[in-house]
Formats: structure tokens, C-alpha cells, sequence
């Protein structure tokens, strides 16, 4: 692979990523990137939109709903005004690719989304970025003056009489703005408290126009779809999960970090190959496979599982964003859970009974255990309280803290009946 | 969800709040990105705590009558954000992730032993008002944990020693 030349065969979403200097987009286009940018231009919206709904794409954010289907929903008047909301706020945890993307190679998420722009017919978009990624949202900010200087964005793109226009909107710490249309709450100058689904977000969203929600990963795979088709997409990864994905790893294993393989990769090849082994040379004991809202693996599920968003399921947790975390026999899933249910219950926004008191319910038997006052049968509360919870809520918060917990019950409940009745040791944590 | 405020009253720095003629100017351009002027209300507020660290009462009855928003919606919204201060903050603000794989790796010991090491609270300026500390859910840079951010930065791995050593150099 050369040194300045994108490794289109490796990779769609890592392709420039060896290149140093990539996030200049003097540098970017020397290596190939904005072509796909321009042929696009002279194609028509509906084939483009009908590449990506045959390239299988599923949106990677965590819902893993296909793409092109998502983009069908949406409003084909193009005179309508309407929005592109990338979603960049990455705050399931254990999840990084979204900033580990963006910050070496800001221009494959925008060339993806005027792309994406071109296709839908919408004439602004936002790249709205979790507050803490101060430094991913300046690099935005730096590579979308560069593509306003080139004529790439802003009015009548290239001569070819389309406009579109795109920033970068900071949210300022708040998990639930992850959530689509929490983020359109936020977006808006409110409180990123959901709203309830039906109207979609593709029908009536951003100041009540149709908006078309989109995460970074999934926009910035365009380009590369678009350049060598849907076919060849699909030769990666399994039939129903296509393509490539990121995942961001964590924990126990001797190299953390991010890595784009193909959906379906084994999970053991994950931890053995690209991530160099087990910390330590110590055994395997759990893994959470899709962020901390996927149910955790044990030892043996761990590594017969492959990661695409089937076989996940089949194995009773989800691929979620593709965040990994590895934890080793010297962990306590108690602990696990603890730090689990302690953050949703603070992101929790407060709308929906079920999910802000349930979630201060689960976390409250932590509270008891710290007092010395919990009793083995906390576990079993804690298993009826978190199913109760499933289901109830405007979003998918409250199921995101019940399963886990519910999760880690199933596998792990003799340990965790031991860690509620270890008493806490007073003034260390 | 904002853990920072117990008490409903917004604190006053006994001194009015106005942009400086830069920050009016960003602020003019910030509109011209939006539809309507209450999109523009997140932005707007990091502008101010750019400016001023912390939003007093002043602040929020400035950005009130610029931009044509009730002062009970603009305080909603700094309730609901944690990077949203209504308190007085630190000349230095420091992030430190609790998140699962930061706590794996002794984040929680470190933000417990800044907190003593520093003689403070949570967001409680130092006594030399250089540092606010502030515990936060996952950063989202999980491969450097333990994690934190000091200002606009990340860093990562750290111990208690690294971190305070950092810490102390900050002016």
C-alpha cells in the first residue's frame, strides 16, 4: 500500500487513514477523495439512494436499521426544505471509532454527506458533536472552511445549481442526545428529552421539517459504496450484515484501540489477532459486545460468537455500536453492573416514570449494599424492576439499563448475590 | 440529570455581563447558521463560558434579552447539560471519566484522590481558583483509560501521581 494512496481494497471507512496528513484536503483529494463527491453530482438522486439501500448498509450508530430503507422514508419533494443531521455524539460506553474517524479524516464524513445531501435534496445539514469532542469539533470546523474555499459547499455546489450547507453544532454533555430525537431536542435549544416516535424524525423532526438522522460511520461509508458499487460491498461481511464495521475496543487486551473489519469477523479473532491477546496472559472472563447497554458474554459465548448484528442477536445481546469491552478473571461483574446502572440512572432525562425512577431503583441497591443493608434477594428485585421497566418509555433508555442488568443476572448471579452482601470498604471505592 | 445543581437559584457574580465586541460578532455569525434564534442557544452558551467560565445570573439575563428567550428556558437548559456551569468555576476545568473501562483502571480511585490531594469538591474551585474537578460519564476515548480531559484536552492513560503532577503545572 503506498504511502499517499488510499487502501480502497482493505478498507471502506480506513482507507485514507495511513496517510499523514489526510485531514488537509489538499492531501485527502490527492489520494482520491471528493471524486465520488464529483461523479455524484452527475447521477441521478434516486440511483444513488437505491446503491445504498442494495449495498445492505445498516445504520451504525447502534440500531443497525438499514440505511437506504431509513432514506426511503424520507420526503421526495426536493424543493422542500428539509435536514441532514449527522450524529456524532458517541456517548454509549466503551465507544470511540466515531472520534478516532473524524479527527484524522474529517473529509470522508463530509464528502459522505453532501453526498447524502445530493441524494436526499436536503439544503442544510449539522454535524452535531458531543461538547467534550472540543478538539474533533475544530478540526470539523477547519475541513469544512477548506470545503467552502473549494466550492464544495454553500450555493450552487460546482455549477450544478444544488445547495447545501453544513456546521458543526456542540451539544454539552448529556448521553440521551445520542438518541435521535433527543438530539433534535438539543439541536433546537431545548432539553434533549426524546420525543415520542410516530411522526419519524424522517417525516417531521428539526423544527418540525423532515430530517434525515444519520451516524457518522454510516455517512462516511458512502463515498466508498458509491465508488465500486453495492455489489462489491456486499462482499464483505455476511448476507444480512454487509459490509465492513468499526469497532472500538477496550479493557483487558494487550492493544485497545479501533480496527474496521468485515461484519462477521469472530470475536476471538478480535481479541487474538488485532488486539494482540488477553492482558497479561490472563483468561477471559466477559465481554460486553455492543456498548453498555448489550448484554455481556461469558467466557464460552465469547469466543464462538461472530460480530455481525445476527449472530450477536442469535447469541442473546446486539451489536449496538460496535464497542467492545473485555474483562478479565481478576474483574467482578458486580462492579460491572454497578457502574452500569449508576450512569444510566444519571443520563436518565427525567420524562418517563418508569426510566427515571427505575433506574434510581436499580441503582439504589448498590446504595444499600454500600450501607451493609442489602440482602441476597436484591437480585431478584433487581431482575423484576429492570423487566418492568422494558418497553414502558418514549426511548430506548430504560431498555437500555434493563438489559444489561438483566443480562449480567442470567450469567452471573451467584457472583453478583456474593458482591451485594460484600460489605463496601468504608472510604475506599 | 445535571447533578451539579441542588438548589434552584441562580447565582450572581455581582457584576453585569455583556460579549465583548469579538464575541458579539461571533455570536451574529452563529446566528446566520440556524433557521431560528433558539438553535442557536447551545452554541450561544459556550460562547458565554468562553468568555466568562461560568453562567451567573447576569449571563443568563443577557443572552434573555439578546435573544429573545424566557430566562426560565435558558435555565432549564443549563440544568440539563453537565458542561453547563452555574455555579463559579475554576480557571481549569478537569474531567475525569468513571465510565466502566476508566473505573477498570482506577478512574474512580483517581478522581476520589484529586479530590483529596486538591483539598476540594465536586466543581468546588481550588482555594487558589485554578482547578474545578468534575466527574463525567464516559469520555468516549476508552483505549486511553484511565481517562481525563483538563480543559479542551484529552490525556490518557494517567495514574494519581501523572494526573496530579499534570494538574499542578496548570497555571
Amino acid at each position: 500500500m503506498e504511502k499517499d494512496t488510499a487502501n480502497y481494497k482493505d478498507f471502506s471507512l480506513l482507507s485514507y487513514h495511513h496517510i499523514p496528513g489526510v485531514h488537509n484536503i489538499e492531501v485527502f483529494e490527492r489520494a482520491g477523495g471528493y471524486e465520488m463527491m464529483k461523479k455524484c453530482f452527475g447521477m441521478e438522486p434516486d440511483f444513488i439512494k437505491e446503491e445504498v439501500k442494495a449495498s445492505g448498509l445498516r445504520g451504525r450508530g447502534g440500531a443497525g436499521f438499514p440505511t437506504g430503507v431509513k432514506w426511503g422514508f424520507f420526503s421526495k419533494d426536493r424543493s422542500a426544505q428539509k435536514y441532514l443531521l449527522c450524529n456524532a455524539d458517541e456517548s454509549e460506553p466503551g465507544t470511540f471509532k466515531d472520534r478516532y474517524l473524524v479527527e484524522k479524516n474529517p473529509h470522508i464524513l463530509i464528502e459522505g454527506m453532501i453526498i447524502s445531501a445530493w441524494a436526499l435534496g436536503t439544503q442544510k445539514g449539522y454535524i452535531y458533536i458531543r461538547g467534550e469532542f472540543y478538539q474533533q469539533a475544530m478540526i470539523l470546523e477547519k475541513a469544512l472552511k477548506e470545503a467552502y474555499a473549494k466550492g464544495y459547499l454553500g450555493k450552487n455546489i460546482l455549477g450544478k445549481g444544488f445547495d447545501f450547507d453544513l456546521y458543526v453544532h456542540r451539544g454539552a454533555g448529556a448521553y440521551i442526545c445520542g438518541e435521535e430525537t433527543g438530539m433534535i431536542s438539543s439541536l433546537e435549544g431545548k432539553k434533549g428529552q426524546p420525543k415520542l416516535k410516530p411522526p419519524f424524525p424522517a417525516i417531521k423532526g428539526y423544527r418540525g421539517l423532515p430530517t434525515m438522522v444519520n451516524n457518522v460511520e454510516s455517512l462516511a461509508a458512502v463515498p466508498w459504496i458509491m465508488r465500486f458499487g453495492a455489489a462489491e460491498y456486499k462482499k464483505w461481511g455476511t448476507e444480512k450484515s454487509a459490509g465492513t464495521k468499526l469497532f472500538s475496543i477496550s479493557g483487558d487486551v494487550n492493544k485497545p484501540g479501533v480496527i474496521e473489519v468485515p461484519l462477521g469477523t469472530s470475536l476471538k479473532e478480535i481479541i487474538e489477532v488485532h488486539c494482540g491477546g488477553m492482558r497479561n496472559g490472563n483468561k477471559l472472563k466477559a465481554v460486553v459486545p455492543g456498548g453498555s447497554s448489550a448484554p455481556v458474554f461469558n467466557h464460552d459465548e465469547s469466543y464462538v460468537v461472530k460480530m455481525d448484528y445476527e449472530d450477536v442477536a442469535a447469541k442473546g445481546s446486539m451489536l449496538g455500536s460496535g464497542a467492545i469491552i473485555i474483562l478479565d478473571e481478576t474483574r467482578n461483574i458486580g462492579d460491572l453492573m454497578k457502574w452500569t446502572l449508576e450512569f444510566y440512572h444519571h443520563e436518565s432525562c427525567g420524562q418517563c416514570t418508569p426510566c427515571r425512577e427505575g433506574t434510581g431503583w436499580l441503582e439504589s441497591v448498590f446504595k444499600r449494599r454500600d450501607s451493609g443493608k442489602a440482602s441476597k434477594s436484591d437480585i431478584d428485585l433487581l431482575d423484576k424492576t429492570a423487566a418492568s421497566m422494558r418497553g414502558q418509555t418514549i426511548c430506548a433508555l430504560a431498555d437500555a439499563a434493563a438489559m444489561p442488568a438483566q443480562g449480567m443476572i442470567k450469567s452471573f448471579r451467584s457472583e453478583l448475590e456474593a458482591y451485594i452482601m460484600t460489605p463496601t470498604h468504608t472510604g475506599k471505592r | 440529570m445535571s447533578s451539579h445543581s441542588n438548589t434552584h437559584v441562580s447565582h450572581s457574580q455581582g457584576a453585569p455581563f455583556k460579549f465583548t465586541a469579538e464575541n458579539l460578532a461571533k455570536y451574529e455569525e452563529l446566528l446566520t447558521r440556524y433557521d431560528d434564534v433558539e438553535s442557536a442557544l447551545l452554541p450561544v452558551l459556550h460562547l458565554v463560558q468562553e468568555q466568562n467560565r461560568w453562567l451567573p445570573i447576569e449571563a443568563i439575563e443577557y443572552v434573555s434579552e439578546l435573544m429573545k428567550i424566557p430566562e426560565i428556558s435558558i435555565k432549564e437548559v443549563i440544568s440539563f447539560y453537565d458542561m453547563f456551569y452555574d455555579i463559579p468555576v475554576a480557571r481549569n476545568m478537569v474531567h475525569v471519566c468513571t465510565n466502566i473501562t476508566c473505573s477498570m483502571f482506577g478512574g474512580r480511585e483517581i478522581y476520589q484522590g484529586l479530590l483529596k490531594h486538591f483539598d476540594t469538591d465536586y466543581l468546588t474551585p481550588t482555594r487558589d481558583g485554578r482547578i474545578s474537578l468534575q466527574k463525567m460519564e464516559c469520555l468516549g476515548a476508552c483505549e486511553m483509560a484511565p481517562c481525563m480531559r483538563i480543559n479542551n484536552d484529552y490525556v490518557g492513560p494517567v495514574d494519581l501521581v501523572s494526573a496530579i503532577h499534570k494538574l499542578e503545572e496548570l497555571p
